[in-house]
Protein backbone atom coordinates (compact mmCIF):
# COMPACT_ATOMS: atom_id res chain seq x y z
CA UNK A 1 0.00 0.00 0.00
CA UNK A 2 1.25 3.40 -0.67
CA UNK A 3 2.66 5.85 1.69
CA UNK A 4 1.63 9.02 0.40
CA UNK A 5 -0.68 10.74 -2.56
CA UNK A 6 -0.55 14.48 -2.79
CA UNK A 7 -4.00 16.28 -3.88
CA UNK A 8 -1.78 18.38 -6.23
CA UNK A 9 -1.08 14.94 -8.02
CA UNK A 10 -4.69 14.42 -8.48
CA UNK A 11 -6.71 15.61 -11.36
CA UNK A 12 -10.33 15.76 -12.18
CA UNK A 13 -10.72 12.52 -15.15
CA UNK A 14 -8.29 10.43 -13.64
CA UNK A 15 -8.43 6.84 -13.32
CA UNK A 16 -7.57 5.08 -10.58
CA UNK A 17 -5.27 1.80 -11.52
CA UNK A 18 -8.76 -1.06 -10.77
CA UNK A 19 -8.39 -3.81 -8.42
CA UNK A 20 -9.29 -7.57 -9.71
CA UNK A 21 -10.99 -10.10 -7.90
CA UNK A 22 -11.98 -13.37 -9.00
CA UNK A 23 -12.71 -15.94 -10.10
CA UNK A 24 -14.92 -15.71 -7.25
CA UNK A 25 -15.79 -19.10 -6.47
CA UNK A 26 -18.19 -21.14 -4.27
CA UNK A 27 -15.31 -21.21 -1.64
CA UNK A 28 -14.38 -17.86 -1.45
CA UNK A 29 -18.42 -17.02 -1.33
CA UNK A 30 -18.09 -19.71 1.77
CA UNK A 31 -14.85 -18.39 3.09
CA UNK A 32 -16.61 -14.69 3.35
CA UNK A 33 -19.67 -16.36 4.96
CA UNK A 34 -17.58 -18.20 7.55
CA UNK A 35 -15.52 -15.02 8.51
CA UNK A 36 -18.51 -13.27 8.76
CA UNK A 37 -20.83 -15.68 10.46
CA UNK A 38 -23.95 -15.05 8.05
CA UNK A 39 -25.54 -17.81 6.59
CA UNK A 40 -27.24 -16.38 4.01
CA UNK A 41 -28.60 -19.38 1.61
CA UNK A 42 -28.38 -17.92 -1.20
CA UNK A 43 -24.48 -17.61 -1.63
CA UNK A 44 -23.85 -21.60 -0.88
CA UNK A 45 -27.42 -23.25 -1.59
CA UNK A 46 -28.22 -23.52 -4.88
CA UNK A 47 -31.86 -24.95 -4.76
CA UNK A 48 -32.75 -22.64 -2.34
CA UNK A 49 -31.11 -19.81 -4.27
CA UNK A 50 -32.85 -20.94 -7.70
CA UNK A 51 -35.79 -22.56 -5.85
CA UNK A 52 -36.99 -20.84 -3.48
CA UNK A 53 -35.66 -16.93 -4.12
CA UNK A 54 -36.17 -17.54 -8.21
CA UNK A 55 -32.66 -16.42 -8.50
CA UNK A 56 -30.22 -17.29 -11.60
CA UNK A 57 -27.64 -18.76 -9.43
CA UNK A 58 -25.36 -18.27 -6.10
CA UNK A 59 -24.83 -14.45 -5.98
CA UNK A 60 -21.55 -12.99 -4.97
CA UNK A 61 -22.24 -11.20 -1.40
CA UNK A 62 -23.12 -7.28 -1.77
CA UNK A 63 -21.43 -7.73 1.34
CA UNK A 64 -18.08 -8.69 -0.15
CA UNK A 65 -18.24 -6.34 -3.12
CA UNK A 66 -18.67 -3.12 -0.66
CA UNK A 67 -15.01 -4.49 1.09
CA UNK A 68 -13.67 -4.63 -2.19
CA UNK A 69 -14.21 -1.01 -2.87
CA UNK A 70 -13.61 0.10 0.03
CA UNK A 71 -9.87 -1.70 -0.19
CA UNK A 72 -9.86 0.28 -3.49
CA UNK A 73 -10.08 3.58 -1.97
CA UNK A 74 -8.38 2.87 1.26
CA UNK A 75 -5.23 1.93 -0.99
CA UNK A 76 -5.36 4.85 -3.51
CA UNK A 77 -5.70 7.22 -0.34
CA UNK A 78 -2.26 6.22 1.64
CA UNK A 79 -1.46 6.01 4.85
CA UNK A 80 -1.46 9.67 4.76
CA UNK A 81 -4.71 9.94 3.31
CA UNK A 82 -7.88 8.83 4.50
CA UNK A 83 -10.91 7.57 2.34
CA UNK A 84 -14.10 9.21 4.18
CA UNK A 85 -17.04 8.27 2.23
CA UNK A 86 -18.47 5.99 -0.08
CA UNK A 87 -21.60 5.08 -1.08
CA UNK A 88 -23.18 3.18 -3.65
CA UNK A 89 -26.20 0.51 -4.70
CA UNK A 90 -26.45 -2.86 -5.82
CA UNK A 91 -27.66 -2.73 -8.62
CA UNK A 92 -27.37 -5.89 -10.53
CA UNK A 93 -26.37 -9.16 -9.26
CA UNK A 94 -22.71 -10.92 -9.78
CA UNK A 95 -22.97 -14.72 -10.07
CA UNK A 96 -20.52 -17.03 -8.61
CA UNK A 97 -17.59 -17.58 -10.97
CA UNK A 98 -17.29 -14.29 -12.13
CA UNK A 99 -14.17 -12.15 -12.18
CA UNK A 100 -14.74 -8.64 -10.99
CA UNK A 101 -12.85 -5.23 -11.84
CA UNK A 102 -13.64 -2.39 -8.75
CA UNK A 103 -12.73 1.03 -10.49
CA UNK A 104 -12.54 4.78 -9.60
CA UNK A 105 -12.65 7.66 -11.52
CA UNK A 106 -12.11 11.27 -10.19
CA UNK A 107 -14.94 13.75 -10.32
CA UNK A 108 -13.97 16.84 -8.27
CA UNK A 109 -11.40 18.10 -6.33
CA UNK A 110 -12.55 20.48 -3.29
CA UNK A 111 -9.61 22.03 -1.06
CA UNK A 112 -10.52 22.74 2.93
CA UNK A 113 -8.27 24.10 5.32
CA UNK A 114 -5.97 20.97 6.39
CA UNK A 115 -6.47 18.59 3.36
CA UNK A 116 -8.16 18.46 -0.12
CA UNK A 117 -11.20 16.32 -1.31
CA UNK A 118 -11.21 14.42 -3.74
CA UNK A 119 -14.73 13.45 -5.02
CA UNK A 120 -14.85 10.08 -6.77
CA UNK A 121 -17.42 7.99 -9.18
CA UNK A 122 -16.63 4.09 -8.12
CA UNK A 123 -18.24 1.00 -9.73
CA UNK A 124 -17.35 -2.93 -10.45
CA UNK A 125 -18.09 -4.51 -12.94
CA UNK A 126 -17.90 -8.25 -14.37
CA UNK A 127 -15.78 -9.72 -17.40
CA UNK A 128 -18.80 -9.11 -19.52
CA UNK A 129 -17.98 -4.76 -18.78
CA UNK A 130 -22.06 -5.42 -17.05
CA UNK A 131 -21.60 -2.29 -14.27
CA UNK A 132 -22.98 -4.04 -10.51
CA UNK A 133 -22.30 -1.76 -7.98
CA UNK A 134 -22.08 2.37 -8.74
CA UNK A 135 -21.21 5.06 -6.47
CA UNK A 136 -19.20 8.18 -5.53
CA UNK A 137 -16.46 8.22 -2.27
CA UNK A 138 -15.21 11.01 -1.35
CA UNK A 139 -11.71 11.05 -0.34
CA UNK A 140 -9.19 13.23 1.88
CA UNK A 141 -5.76 13.99 0.59
CA UNK A 142 -2.83 15.81 2.26
CA UNK A 143 -1.80 19.18 0.50
CA UNK A 144 2.13 18.83 -0.73
CA UNK A 145 4.82 19.83 1.70
CA UNK A 146 1.69 19.39 4.19
CA UNK A 147 1.08 17.06 7.05
CA UNK A 148 -0.88 13.61 6.45
CA UNK A 149 -4.67 13.97 6.74
CA UNK A 150 -5.41 14.33 10.31
CA UNK A 151 -6.15 10.54 12.34
CA UNK A 152 -9.05 9.79 13.21
CA UNK A 153 -10.29 11.58 10.65
CA UNK A 154 -12.18 15.03 11.25
CA UNK A 155 -14.51 15.86 8.50
CA UNK A 156 -14.34 19.68 7.19
CA UNK A 157 -17.17 21.34 9.23
CA UNK A 158 -19.09 22.62 5.76
CA UNK A 159 -18.95 18.85 4.91
CA UNK B 1 -52.53 -5.57 -0.64
CA UNK B 2 -49.76 -2.85 -0.17
CA UNK B 3 -46.69 -4.24 1.64
CA UNK B 4 -46.13 -0.68 3.85
CA UNK B 5 -48.97 -1.80 6.87
CA UNK B 6 -49.66 1.01 9.42
CA UNK B 7 -48.08 -1.86 11.37
CA UNK B 8 -45.07 -1.73 9.39
CA UNK B 9 -44.97 1.94 9.19
CA UNK B 10 -44.62 2.22 13.07
CA UNK B 11 -41.47 0.73 12.96
CA UNK B 12 -39.94 4.03 11.06
CA UNK B 13 -37.55 6.06 13.56
CA UNK B 14 -37.36 2.92 16.45
CA UNK B 15 -33.86 2.70 17.54
CA UNK B 16 -32.26 0.14 19.54
CA UNK B 17 -30.03 0.48 22.73
CA UNK B 18 -26.53 1.30 22.13
CA UNK B 19 -24.78 -2.57 22.50
CA UNK B 20 -21.38 -4.28 22.74
CA UNK B 21 -20.05 -7.10 20.08
CA UNK B 22 -19.67 -10.20 22.31
CA UNK B 23 -16.05 -10.04 21.60
CA UNK B 24 -13.16 -7.48 21.13
CA UNK B 25 -11.43 -7.21 17.94
CA UNK B 26 -9.70 -10.67 17.49
CA UNK B 27 -6.09 -11.08 15.66
CA UNK B 28 -7.44 -14.57 14.50
CA UNK B 29 -10.59 -12.87 13.07
CA UNK B 30 -9.52 -10.14 11.52
CA UNK B 31 -6.74 -12.57 9.88
CA UNK B 32 -9.83 -14.82 8.74
CA UNK B 33 -11.77 -11.80 7.64
CA UNK B 34 -8.55 -10.37 5.78
CA UNK B 35 -7.77 -13.06 4.17
CA UNK B 36 -11.68 -13.91 3.23
CA UNK B 37 -11.47 -10.39 1.43
CA UNK B 38 -8.46 -10.82 0.19
CA UNK B 39 -7.03 -7.90 1.24
CA UNK B 40 -3.15 -7.96 2.56
CA UNK B 41 -3.02 -5.03 4.29
CA UNK B 42 -0.53 -5.58 6.68
CA UNK B 43 -1.75 -2.87 9.06
CA UNK B 44 -4.36 -6.00 9.73
CA UNK B 45 -1.10 -7.56 11.44
CA UNK B 46 1.46 -5.60 12.33
CA UNK B 47 1.61 -2.79 14.96
CA UNK B 48 4.39 -1.31 13.22
CA UNK B 49 2.45 -1.23 10.02
CA UNK B 50 -0.48 0.41 11.76
CA UNK B 51 1.61 2.57 13.30
CA UNK B 52 -0.53 5.58 12.17
CA UNK B 53 -3.59 4.25 13.64
CA UNK B 54 -2.14 3.53 16.98
CA UNK B 55 -1.20 -0.29 16.57
CA UNK B 56 -2.72 -3.24 14.24
CA UNK B 57 -6.23 -2.88 13.33
CA UNK B 58 -9.09 -3.95 11.66
CA UNK B 59 -10.72 -3.49 8.47
CA UNK B 60 -12.36 -0.71 8.13
CA UNK B 61 -15.63 -2.18 7.30
CA UNK B 62 -15.07 -4.84 10.00
CA UNK B 63 -16.91 -3.17 13.01
CA UNK B 64 -20.14 -3.37 11.04
CA UNK B 65 -19.91 -6.72 10.17
CA UNK B 66 -18.44 -8.50 14.58
CA UNK B 67 -22.08 -8.36 15.94
CA UNK B 68 -21.99 -12.22 15.95
CA UNK B 69 -24.14 -14.67 18.11
CA UNK B 70 -23.43 -13.77 21.27
CA UNK B 71 -22.02 -17.31 23.64
CA UNK B 72 -25.00 -19.02 24.80
CA UNK B 73 -27.90 -17.74 22.61
CA UNK B 74 -30.61 -19.92 20.96
CA UNK B 75 -29.31 -21.95 17.73
CA UNK B 76 -31.39 -19.88 15.35
CA UNK B 77 -30.39 -22.57 12.71
CA UNK B 78 -31.44 -25.32 14.39
CA UNK B 79 -35.06 -23.71 15.48
CA UNK B 80 -35.89 -23.12 12.08
CA UNK B 81 -34.14 -26.40 10.72
CA UNK B 82 -37.35 -27.60 8.93
CA UNK B 83 -38.61 -24.21 7.99
CA UNK B 84 -38.81 -24.21 3.92
CA UNK B 85 -38.88 -20.25 4.17
CA UNK B 86 -35.77 -19.98 6.72
CA UNK B 87 -33.19 -17.90 4.32
CA UNK B 88 -30.24 -18.50 6.47
CA UNK B 89 -30.23 -15.39 8.09
CA UNK B 90 -29.98 -15.16 11.63
CA UNK B 91 -31.59 -11.84 12.57
CA UNK B 92 -31.29 -10.52 16.03
CA UNK B 93 -27.55 -10.36 16.49
CA UNK B 94 -27.30 -7.86 13.63
CA UNK B 95 -28.30 -4.36 14.49
CA UNK B 96 -30.20 -4.77 18.11
CA UNK B 97 -33.91 -3.55 16.37
CA UNK B 98 -36.98 -5.44 16.14
CA UNK B 99 -37.16 -7.86 13.59
CA UNK B 100 -40.03 -6.14 10.87
CA UNK B 101 -43.19 -8.45 10.55
CA UNK B 102 -42.48 -9.07 6.77
CA UNK B 103 -41.94 -13.01 7.40
CA UNK B 104 -41.50 -15.02 4.20
CA UNK B 105 -40.10 -11.97 2.34
CA UNK B 106 -37.02 -12.28 0.45
CA UNK B 107 -33.87 -10.32 1.65
CA UNK B 108 -31.66 -8.45 -0.52
CA UNK B 109 -29.07 -6.05 -0.29
CA UNK B 110 -29.44 -2.87 -1.78
CA UNK B 111 -26.61 -0.52 -1.41
CA UNK B 112 -25.29 1.51 1.55
CA UNK B 113 -23.61 4.92 2.39
CA UNK B 114 -20.62 4.51 4.49
CA UNK B 115 -18.75 7.25 6.84
CA UNK B 116 -15.30 5.93 7.55
CA UNK B 117 -13.55 8.14 11.02
CA UNK B 118 -11.27 5.45 12.26
CA UNK B 119 -9.96 1.75 12.20
CA UNK B 120 -10.67 -0.02 15.61
CA UNK B 121 -7.35 -1.72 16.64
CA UNK B 122 -6.97 -5.08 17.98
CA UNK B 123 -8.34 -6.15 21.55
CA UNK B 124 -10.97 -2.79 21.27
CA UNK B 125 -14.90 -3.40 21.90
CA UNK B 126 -17.42 -2.04 19.71
CA UNK B 127 -20.91 -0.75 20.33
CA UNK B 128 -23.37 -0.06 17.94
CA UNK B 129 -26.32 2.03 17.67
CA UNK B 130 -28.68 1.50 15.12
CA UNK B 131 -32.41 2.76 13.71
CA UNK B 132 -34.84 2.43 11.37
CA UNK B 133 -34.47 5.67 9.11
CA UNK B 134 -36.87 4.92 6.77
CA UNK B 135 -39.15 2.22 5.45
CA UNK B 136 -39.86 2.92 1.35
CA UNK B 137 -42.56 1.28 -0.52
CA UNK B 138 -41.66 0.89 -4.73
CA UNK B 139 -43.68 -0.50 -7.01
CA UNK B 140 -41.28 -2.02 -9.71
CA UNK B 141 -41.53 -4.21 -12.97
CA UNK B 142 -41.26 -7.66 -10.70
CA UNK B 143 -44.14 -6.15 -8.14
CA UNK B 144 -43.88 -4.42 -5.45
CA UNK B 145 -41.09 -4.00 -2.76
CA UNK B 146 -40.15 -2.32 0.55
CA UNK B 147 -36.58 -0.21 1.03
CA UNK B 148 -35.56 -0.57 4.42
CA UNK B 149 -33.43 2.03 5.37
CA UNK B 150 -31.43 1.64 8.88
CA UNK B 151 -28.17 3.94 9.89
CA UNK B 152 -26.04 2.47 12.54
CA UNK B 153 -23.17 4.21 14.44
CA UNK B 154 -20.19 1.85 15.58
CA UNK B 155 -18.03 3.09 17.81
CA UNK B 156 -15.31 1.93 20.44
CA UNK B 157 -15.81 1.41 24.15
CA UNK B 158 -13.59 4.70 24.38
CA UNK B 159 -16.28 6.80 22.61
CA UNK B 160 -14.04 7.51 19.51
CA UNK B 161 -16.22 6.85 16.46
CA UNK B 162 -15.27 4.57 13.99
CA UNK B 163 -17.90 4.77 10.98
CA UNK B 164 -21.68 5.90 10.24
CA UNK B 165 -23.17 3.51 8.36
CA UNK B 166 -26.97 3.87 5.73
CA UNK B 167 -27.76 0.65 4.67
CA UNK B 168 -30.91 0.18 2.21
CA UNK B 169 -32.09 -3.61 2.62
CA UNK B 170 -34.70 -4.77 0.10
CA UNK B 171 -37.64 -6.80 0.58
CA UNK B 172 -40.00 -8.24 -1.76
Amino acid sequence: MRERLDFEDVSIGDMVAPLGKGPLTTPHLMRWSAAMENWHKIHYDQPFATGHDKLPGLLINGSLKQQFIAQLLKEWAGREGWAWKVRFQFRAMNLAGERLSIWAKVTGKQETPDYGLVELDVGITNENGVESTPGSAVVALPYRGRPAVPYPFVPPTSG
Amino acid sequence: MPLLTDEVRAYIGREGEPFLACDAIEPGAVRRYAQAIMDPDPAYASAEAGARYGGAVAPPLYPSFMFRTPFGAPDVLTERAHDPDFDGIVMGVGNGLPELPLHGLALLNGGAEVEFFAYARHGERVLQKSRYADIQEKETRSGPMLLVIIETEFTTEAGQLLLRARKTIIRR
